[in-house]
């Protein structure tokens, strides 16, 4: 069978099956909205001037400012903006890190076994015993505090679970007929393993991406109201620390910004992740 | 030494609730509240406000602060009179009052309280200096007295700290007086005699009692607690055997109506005190509103509820017969610079930084606009603060503070804040901590000044500091004892990191100042002095300087004599419950 063809077809049938879905596109549509804003945000045509002080501290939602101000007077519309980018950031980042390292290491385990399995799966065991919150503390004293880190912490630890499911995967591909078709043909290890194995499991990542992306966005938050995440921006963790106290005197719109717009993507790449497993699982097809 | 995260706002005072049972209509009990665990009951670890209130309402020491004067004033308490202070600064003689028993307890022959004497301090002050006890407040004599710390030493090895050895530091010369000899003048040594640290205890108890003598205090004071439980709720009863002690007659003129009220009663008021222990906010502000307590700090949460903008209590309080107090705490709130750094030792830059940042505001922002702006180190309330003083680059959001600020940046060789690299703002990781960063920076952006802010956790920030890897952080200093002395001491030059002098400073002629005015006692020639180094302080900007915060505190109607004080161990003896209003007042709750 040619990989090629199947797999063509496989992705033409996933997205018309998805555009019949009316949630599923939304969410599509969502996340495309999502990622639009943070990148005209990072380019500095939106809420670019998110630090400016527009009106007195703690002014509620008006007409000018749909999510009122917060204690600076500063827009809290332009904050969520800005947390966007974070937000989107993250998710994208730490969800191409995990994959990589996922992917490689899941692969080479279940391909080749023995004792290369062994320590790769003594290496993972061991490694998703850290909590995240202590390896981002662990990095925030080499790195600093910022970005940087938060990408590193929430990467490194969130590639176990999609690592498990590659490994799995592939040991069960690695003695079909078409693998072993390309190896009588001459196809080496590595030929085997990419060029044919790894496009019949990218259906695992695709979904993965989509589920790690929105847990990235939720941990971001945790980390940022903890004060471990992003410095000297807004994000939507810090809002929502803002708020905690802000509370007590009634003003609830940074909160309820805030939790919004995590809300409303995080929902998104949820339903999206679910449709695309429908969509994209082989077995499921025709159900 | 008490170095205070900015946010810890003034909450200290808590609440007391009493439980289920009624108490007798005709009893007077005082129902006071804590908000955290109570360590137990030794003067010697007793470092922390809760523990040191609760030891300090069975133990006394030699001398107390005046419960009805303000400035601060010590008095003597198990002294019979304020010391005989040798001509060079060095013996301080005092006689102790005769008379005076210790509680009842079975750790004394026949369970009678024998009567305190002279060894009995020389005995507690070694105690805090036995180096096998490693007691918290040594600190607070370390390297004062003459032959104590050489003591300390010697002992720290032997087998048995002898504690028969005769320390010139402390010795008594007779039954009833007792001597203290120091290494060099310190006139705050007195203070230290006031805090709980130095309180007496009775030898034969501590023996009798041994490691458990935490949970058995039996001191001389107006209150007995047979033993101490780790419980919710601690109950003091009266010492029946308590000596002659007489309310003061003598007061400041905001509290003459107290005194002249109270003039000469017997001490204490009430005849039991039940502290309970609530860790929470919201019950503790509940069973205050229930008059189960009767005071309480106001917790932050309910504070706009509580009090109006004007500063007054709400009406649905005040018609409950609510009182609101409010008094300035003994503390500064400030940015401090690292004056390691050539890029801060520029005097004009730290200038053009502080005219840029808006106090008026930051104080609406964080304390409500109920704190008073500083404008130098020193707080309202000890000598050597300055009244009416106003420090000329301290900024208020004005255009015109503004425009001088971008003058001194230019003049700093900074125009507009050109050539000047991104600083950095280090503070604890709470909200408000950060926020205050965030306004910082929000002040500096006006100026074109660019400022980084990074959170860190306390211990971390801390050791930042003493590492000097900090360029500015937000910091606070609470007194230890009511003299100046203890702020300026953050000036002084051999006081740097890891002293208490974190941004470094050290200026000679502050140092001359501070070196002379630390060893003169209490008068106006020191005064004068500590105002100069205030002045001095206030232009030379080792920090921007932030506010002193404000107590606030609501009592019932009932509650008679009640005063904020920075000072409180032992003041509950001269509280006392009006029954009678009591009775109408809990109706209307």
């Amino acid at each position: 069978m040619s990989t090629n063809a199947e797999s063509k077809s496989l992705w033409r049938h996933a997205f018309e099956q998805l555009c019949k879905d009316k949630l599923a596109l939304t969410s599509l549509i969502i996340v495309a909205v999502y990622s639009l804003v943070a990148i005209l945000v990072a380019l500095g045509v939106l809420a670019s001037d998110w630090e400016q002080s527009v009106g007195p501290s703690y002014n509620p939602p008006s007409a000018d400012h749909p999510f009122g101000l917060d204690i600076f007077g500063m827009s809290v519309w332009a904050k969520t903006l800005k947390g966007t980018e974070v937000a989107m950031s993250v998710g994208l980042v730490t969800s191409l890190i995990s994959i990589t390292i996922g992917v490689t290491l899941g692969a080479l385990a279940g391909y080749f076994g023995g004792k290369i399995d062994e320590a790769i799966v003594w290496f993972y065991t061991t490694f998703t015993s850290i909590p995240y919150i202590m390896l981002v503390v662990a990095i925030a004293f080499i790195l600093g505090k910022g970005l940087m880190t938060v990408y590193l912490a929430l990467g490194l630890t969130s590639w176990v679970s999609l690592c498990r499911l590659i490994r799995g995967e592939v040991m069960r591909h690695k003695d079909r007929e078409y693998v072993q078709a390309a190896g009588a043909i001459g196809g080496g290890d590595m030929r085997k393993l990419f060029v044919h194995i790894l496009p019949n499991v990218l259906h695992i990542v695709i979904i993965n991406f989509s589920l790690s992306f929105q847990t990235a966005i939720k941990s971001e938050v945790i980390l940022s109201y903890l004060g471990l995440g992003v410095q000297g921006r807004p994000s939507w963790g810090i809002m929502i620390d803002d708020a905690k106290l802000e509370l007590a005197r009634g003003v609830w719109w940074q909160l309820a910004a805030a939790t919004l717009a995590m809300l409303i993507v995080v929902l998104a790449f949820n339903i999206l992740g679910d449709a695309l497993r429908d969509a994209l699982d082989p077995k499921l097809k025709g159900k | 030494m008490k170095k205070f995260a900015l946010p810890i706002l003034a909450l200290s005072r808590l609440p007391l609730f009493s439980c289920t049972k009624k108490e007798e209509a005709n009893e007077k009990v005082l129902n006071l509240v804590v908000g955290s665990e109570v360590k137990g009951m030794d003067p010697i670890y007793s470092n922390d406000r809760y523990s040191s209130n609760e030891t300090a309402r069975v133990y006394e020491g030699l001398l107390e602060y005046h419960y009805l004067k303000r400035p601060y004033q010590l008095t003597p308490n198990l002294a019979e009179a304020m010391p005989e202070v040798s001509n060079n600064g060095l013996t301080y003689t005092f006689k102790v009052k005769k008379g005076v028993k210790f509680h009842d307890d079975k750790a004394f022959p026949g369970g009678k309280g024998r009567e305190l004497v002279a060894e009995d301090f020389v005995y507690s002050i070694k105690r805090l200096a036995d180096p096998k006890l490693q007691g918290l407040g040594w600190w607070v004599i370390d390297g004062k007295l003459k032959g104590l710390n050489e003591w300390r030493e010697k002992n720290t090895s032997a087998e048995k700290v002898n504690y028969d050895e005769v320390v010139e530091g402390v010795k008594a010369l007779d039954s009833h007086t007792v001597q203290f000899n120091l290494t060099k003048p310190f006139p705050q040594f007195l203070y230290s005699l006031a805090m709980t640290f130095t309180f007496a205890t009775a030898k034969e108890v501590v023996e009798h009692y041994g490691n458990e003598f935490l949970n058995h205090p039996v001191g001389t004071g107006p209150f007995m607690l047979p033993e101490f439980k780790q419980t919710n709720r601690i109950e003091y009863v009266v010492n029946p055997n308590y000596r002659e002690k007489k309310f003061p007659c003598d007061a400041s003129e905001e509290f003459e109506a107290i005194a002249k009220e109270y003039c000469g009663k017997t001490l204490p008021l009430v005849k039991k005190i039940v502290v309970n222990i609530i860790k929470e906010d919201q019950p503790r502000w509940l069973n205050f509103q229930k008059g189960n307590l009767d005071y309480i700090g106001i917790p932050k949460d309910n504070f706009d509820a509580a009090v109006t903008p004007t500063n007054e209590l709400a009406t649905d309080l005040s018609t409950k017969g609510i009182d609101l107090l409010i008094q300035p705490s003994l503390d500064v709130t400030y940015t401090a610079f690292n004056l390691d750094l050539d890029l801060l030792k520029n005097k004009k830059l730290r200038q053009a930084l502080s005219l840029a940042y808006d106090i008026d505001t930051s104080n609406k922002l964080f304390y409500n606009n109920r704190a008073l702006p500083a404008q130098s180190l020193v707080p309202p309330g000890i000598a050597g603060y300055i009244k009416g003083y106003e420090n000329p680059y301290r900024g208020h959001g004005k255009e015109a503070d503004i425009a001088k600020a971008k003058k001194l940046l230019a003049e700093a060789g900074y125009p507009e804040g050109k050539g000047l690299k991104e600083l950095t703002y280090d503070c604890p990781s709470s909200t408000v901590s950060r926020q205050i960063g965030e306004y910082t920076k929000q002040q500096f952006a006006q100026i074109g000044v660019k400022l980084k802010v990074v959170q860190n956790t306390w211990p971390e920030l801390q050791k930042k500091i003493d590492k000097r890897q900090v360029e500015l952080w937000g910091i606070a200093w609470g007194a230890d004892y009511p003299d100046a002395e203890n702020f300026l001491q953050l000036l002084y030059g051999p006081n740097r990191a890891p002293g208490a002098n974190g941004s470094g400073y050290d200026n000679p002629e502050f140092n001359r100042l501070y070196a002379s005015a630390a060893v003169m006692q209490d008068t106006p020639e020191r005064t004068a002095l500590y105002e100069k180094m205030v002045r001095m302080a206030a232009e030379e900007m080792p920090w921007i300087y932030g506010v002193h915060r404000q107590n606030y505190v609501l009592k019932h109607s009932w509650l008679k004599n009640y005063v904020i004080t920075d000072f409180e161990a032992g003041s509950e003896q001269y509280l006392d419950v009006d029954l009678a209003a009591k009775k109408t007042a809990l109706e209307k709750l």
